[in-house]
């Protein structure tokens, strides 16, 4: 059976890689990613599964699913024009994995689409590119719609995450895995919510210290109760990428995080859990 | 209203880059691959982002045309502009 040996909630903002190229390693975000990459190191996994919305650059709205996995040798990214500071990455998958996963959640009643031969966007690749260096384990991209209404429910996120760790704890091949969620909080991306003269702004602070408390508290249902569609959509039009955070607590039992960093000017967080 | 043609005239700035450069040169005419309507145009060319917001064009999609330079728009503009459609001004 494959073992999960860690979970880690992180954002993935587009210039972020630039910015600690740029203010160097021990600069905040810096400080904040490097915690996460050492806690996996440790955690030595031999794959990555990752619980991401896409921005509009894997999918589009003439062909766009609830939920959808990556399922092949490989894939690129970002396709999304680099910010600076990454390259576009080949990143090595795990597909007869991914395949499992996606069989066995359809069986179990989750309308999971399937992805061959696809890239990905700084959603994924910017955690990645901070956590993963060199792209040296495989990963596995899940797709969970996050920002466009309407969003899948809290529950059915946290439910999809239980399904995926069962057919993790039953796979044949003794793996351990690491799960990442990433996404904002709190984050209004080009919408009317943002501040004048930048792209974004963090129209709800208040639910970013609320999710925290859930988060530090380790009380997930406390969490998924407040995650209301019309909750997440009022903190920001990428609000909904909590559900991404959502579906990775599945695997961490209701415990407290090792680490929980707010970055407020953001929206976000950064936690971890070795399981 | 042709929504979709929007969103994805919006995405092929980013993708396609010749006509990222068309678009910041003749914008006019670098459209007219496109099926809009006449106030569609109108909006788009005069870099009315609170009217295609309202519309339902897909703010993160419309935010290349800031980030590109395109209709007029930059960070600075295209922030006054949508701020004032307000939290309720849209969708």
């Amino acid at each position: 059976m494959a073992h999960i040996v860690a979970a880690y909630g992180l954002p993935h903002t587009p210039f972020f890689p630039s910015k600690v190229e740029e203010e160097g390693p021990s600069s905040p975000t810096g400080v904040m990613f490097g915690k996460a990459r050492d806690s996996l190191a440790a955690a030595k996994p031999d794959v990555i599964l990752i619980f991401d919305t896409d921005h509009y650059n894997t999918f589009f709205f003439d062909n766009f699913p609830i939920l959808a996995i990556g399922i092949d040798e490989g894939f690129r990214g970002p396709n999304d024009e680099p910010r600076g500071g990454m390259p576009v990455y080949d990143v090595p998958s795990m597909p007869r994995l991914a395949e499992a996963i996606r069989d066995e959640g359809v069986r179990s009643g989750f309308d999971i689409a399937t992805l061959r031969d696809f890239s990905c966007d700084h959603s994924v690749m910017v955690p990645l590119h901070f956590v993963n260096p060199g792209m040296k384990w495989p990963v596995i991209p899940f797709f969970i719609s996050g920002h466009v209404p309407p969003l899948p429910p809290a529950r059915r996120c946290f439910e999809l995450g239980r399904q995926i760790r069962r057919t993790l704890e039953a796979y044949p091949e003794d793996l351990r895995v690491a799960i990442i969620g990433t996404g904002s909080f709190s984050l209004e991306v080009f919408g009317p919510r943002i501040r004048l003269g930048f792209t974004d702004g963090v129209p709800d602070p208040e639910w970013v210290h609320e999710v925290c408390r859930y988060l530090a508290a380790g009380d997930t249902e406390g969490l998924i109760a407040a995650a209301t569609e019309d909750r997440m959509h009022a903190a920001g039009n990428v609000g909904g990428e909590l559900l991404n955070w959502i579906a990775m607590l599945a695997f961490t039992d209701n415990r407290k995080p090792d680490f929980l960093d707010k970055q407020m000017e953001n929206g976000h967080a950064y936690a971890g859990w070795r399981l | 209203m042709s929504v979709l043609e929007l969103d994805r005239l919006c995405r092929e700035t980013l993708r396609d880059h010749a006509f990222r450069k068309a678009m910041q040169t003749d914008p006019a005419a670098a459209i007219a691959r496109y099926r809009l309507t006449e106030d569609e145009k109108r909006a788009l060319l005069a870099g009315d982002v609170v009217t295609l917001h309202r519309m339902g064009v897909n703010d993160f999609l419309m935010g290349y045309l800031a980030r590109f330079s395109i209709c007029g728009l930059n960070i600075q503009t295209y922030s006054e502009r949508i701020i004032s459609a307000g939290p309720g001004g849209g969708h």
